[in-house]
């Protein structure tokens, strides 16, 4: 369980997040809506480490990490998937999904996990010896989402996975990640700005707006509220 | 013997070392995209450790080895205490503060060896070999520089390119946030990268002192035509950097056998300036790739 207690994140002057409180239960997906600024990065980088935040705690079953580094942090099995297709360019495909459970030292469960992320993205199969700028936008997207599951982390912290990917295949993927939840218990943050495709797959959904917390209840019913959807959703 | 015979030769020892000097900036420049300027120093400063063991009695290798271990462990501090601190600094702190510790530890090698030069056992013989009846211009110790400083390459070239080690490293030059969001321990990465490159520095140090012998700033000239070597190799290849070196032994011997010893310096300079106006990525240098 991942619970984030009052969180206040500044850049100097600049707040970004105000005494946000959100519980991640295991086996859900939860969805972080909202529009641009609105401190949805700040929100998933803060609890992988990579801010840290003026006030507040996360906690990962109990423990409080909010002072961890991030490679600590990643150590307790926690993936963070962050925005814009962070493949290292200048390695292969197949070195880019190796880093992803390297820390496991667990080299049986680490082949099975390759495999398995081969299975489930034919593109990255074919071009596994070649040096990843030479893949797709989707191809990049499909990379960093498999490297994350070769981690076969606990937590996933998904940052606008949808950018740059078909339609059709983010359909795959988040279905994917879905049977993960319920098979395996993995626990997901979802952010996302186009609201409708996050909340169709999300259990739980909360909007962000400059900072703050909106609203936050079940995905199903913030799809339904009309007043809230136009307000905050745009759809 | 014909004199390009003995040039070339002679081209292809010193450009070992300079190799070996390319390959400890090389080693660096890829991990934190910082030129070491005190590389040369730190190696004068563990060839006299070796020659403080060997003064005192030890056996040539062991002091070999106190060179190849104090250059793992220099540099492994240097990292952590010196340049740990300027980390997010921008690179020209770094660099500013890569020339203070060549001034620091050219002043310091006087204070605890003396300022006076010293000769340096070689680990064979520097006495030419002997093919047939005649003897050529390369020694057995021209032999073991030559190869240790390729078997050095290859072994660097299998820690990076086949080991998991090696992968975390190449992860961790390239983009050390996403590296760290993978579990690698980044801090450690960079630690060790400096150690290596400092033990491949020390390994410079010890292969230069029989013929160069030892004073406080003897490495000056060294760590020019290393660097000068670096470049021409491209700064983030170590096989760039080998063939660099190389190359830049031959040129530095044809210019001085040619044209007289002091237009050495210049002949460096000269092909420092023309590669960085005709390719300054270097001759292999990965960048070429990414444009694509």
């Amino acid at each position: 369980m991942l619970e984030i207690v009052d969180l206040t994140v500044a850049y100097g002057p600049v707040m970004a997040l105000h005494g946000v409180t959100l519980t991640v239960a295991d086996s859900s997906i939860t969805a972080v809506l909202g529009a641009n600024g609105a401190g949805k990065t700040t929100l998933v980088r803060t609890i992988s480490g990579l801010v840290r935040p003026r006030s507040g705690s996360v906690r990962l079953d109990g423990r409080d990490i909010t002072r961890l580094a991030p490679e600590e942090i990643a150590r307790l099995g926690v993936a963070h998937v962050p925005q814009g297709q962070a493949v290292l360019a200048e390695l292969t495909v197949d070195e880019n999904l190796r880093l992803g459970g390297l820390w496991r030292r667990d080299p049986s469960g680490q082949r099975r996990a390759m495999a398995e992320a081969y299975e489930l993205f034919p593109p990255l199969a074919s071009r596994r010896h070649l040096a990843a700028f030479s893949l797709s936008g989707g191809e990049r997207q499909m990379l960093v989402i498999g490297r994350a599951l070769v981690a076969r982390s606990r937590v996933l912290l998904l940052d606008e996975p949808s950018l740059g990917l078909a339609r059709l295949v983010l359909v795959q993927i988040m279905a994917r990640i879905k049977t993960m939840v319920h098979e395996r218990g993995l626990t997901v943050l979802l952010i996302e700005q186009n609201a409708k495709s996050a909340l169709s797959v999300a259990d739980e959904a909360m909007v962000l707006h400059l900072g703050k917390v909106v609203v936050q209840g079940r995905a199903h019913q913030l799809s339904s509220e009309e007043g809230l959807r136009h307000a905050y959703l745009g759809f | 013997m014909s004199r390009f015979f003995i040039l070339t030769l002679d081209g292809l020892t010193q450009g070992a070392i300079y190799a070996a000097v390319a390959l400890a900036l090389v080693l660096i420049w890829r991990a934190t995209k910082v030129i070491n300027f005190a590389q040369g120093a730190m190696a004068m400063f563990t060839t006299y450790l070796a020659l403080f063991a060997i003064d005192h009695g030890a056996p040539y290798w062991l002091g070999f080895v106190v060179a190849l271990l104090s250059g793992l462990l220099l540099g492994a501090i240097v990292e952590r205490v010196i340049v740990r601190p300027v980390e997010s600094a921008p690179p020209l702190n770094v660099v500013i503060l890569t020339l203070g510790l060549l001034l620091f530890f050219e002043a310091l090698a006087p204070m605890l060896f003396g300022g006076q030069i010293r000769s340096f056992p070689p680990a064979f013989s520097i006495v030419g070999l002997h093919v047939g009846n005649s003897q050529v211009a390369f020694s057995a110790f021209d032999a073991f520089t030559l190869g240790s400083v390729l078997a050095v390459m290859i072994l660097l070239l299998v820690l990076f390119q086949r080991t998991n080690l090696g992968l975390r490293m190449r992860a961790s030059a390239f983009n050390p946030e996403v590296s760290r969001l993978l579990g690698i321990r980044v801090g450690r990465m960079l630690t060790l990268g400096w150690a290596l490159a400092s033990l491949v520095g020390a390994l410079a140090g010890v292969l230069i002192a029989p013929t160069f012998l030892l004073y406080p700033n003897v490495m000056d000239q060294v760590l020019v035509f290393g660097f000068t070597g670096a470049v021409l190799g491209g700064l983030d290849s170590a096989v760039g950097a080998v063939i660099g070196g190389l190359l830049i032994g031959f040129a530095l011997s044809y210019v001085g056998g040619y044209l007289g010893s002091d237009l050495e310096t210049v002949g460096a300079l000269v092909i420092l300036i023309a590669v960085l106006m005709v390719r300054p990525r270097g001759l292999f240098s990965l960048q070429r790739l990414r444009e694509v």
